[in-house]
């Protein structure tokens, strides 16, 4: 699979453009292209799932590890989820800790 | 019933997964198909990277069933015993941070799928998903 993401950082906020899916083809060259803001002060991931119809947890542990390691423990948001990837994060109980907008 | 063999499994997951989703079977499932589709790389990740320890006689035989109201997955391999219906599940009440990676894939497949069965038999590891499936 090509590179189907795109990673921008603006200020404070790191926003990661998604394809159709974050899932084992793709998360690990996602991860890699994290890695060099792990040091940075990030306050907000906005995480754009307009496009997102399919989130394993390989991608799940993307998203931790967003909360986790990098610095400042950024608020995690995801805009335009739709109903599969909500359900996919309804189940590993992460829904009360993203902030969700529609835009 | 649909019964696809893989050998060799180490490091062929997404060739794997690629291949059961183009069966007729999983690929005509209509709505089922997005949660077929994250179960079956969920289930295949787990077996081709840990059920093989040692990296010998690495195989997986994956059977797939269609009747009128349900799709049904069966995979069996010769691995390490591996129950995933015994496994502690993740706390998933703990904030991100608090987080550990492991088990999200197995709460996802138990979670998505109508039944899962797990039976370890013939020196398999044997474990079935079934799936309603809408009346196309």
């Amino acid at each position: 699979m090509g590179k189907d993401f795109e990673v921008r950082k603006e200020g404070s906020v790191l926003t990661v453009v998604l394809g159709n899916e974050l899932a084992a083809a793709n998360a690990p060259a996602l991860m890699e292209e994290l890695m060099p803001y792990k040091d940075q002060d990030i306050e907000r991931v906005v995480f754009d799932t307009t496009k997102l119809t399919l989130l394993s947890s390989s991608g799940v542990r993307i998203i931790i590890y967003c909360r986790q390691k990098l610095s400042g423990r950024p608020e995690i948001v995801f805009v335009n989820c739709n109903k599969g990837v909500l359900d996919v994060l309804d189940i590993v109980g992460l829904c009360p800790f993203i902030t969700f907008e529609t835009r | 019933m649909n019964r696809l063999h893989f050998h060799s499994i180490r490091g062929k997951a997404l060739a794997i997964v690629d291949a059961i989703l183009h069966t007729e079977e999983v690929a005509t499932a209509g709505e089922a198909f997005g949660a077929i589709r994250l179960v079956v790389e969920e289930l295949v990740m787990n077996i081709a990277d840990y059920a093989y320890p040692d990296g010998y006689n690495d195989y997986l035989d994956v059977e797939i069933e269609r009747d009128e109201t349900y799709i049904t997955l069966r995979f069996r391999d010769g691995g390490v015993p591996f129950n995933p219906l015994e496994q502690t599940p993740p706390d998933i009440s703990l904030p991100m941070e608090e987080r550990r990676i492991g088990g999200l894939g197995l709460l996802i497949v138990i979670k998505m799928m109508d039944a899962v069965t797990y039976e370890y038999t013939d020196g398999e590891n044997v474990l079935t998903v079934k799936s309603k499936i809408e009346n196309l």
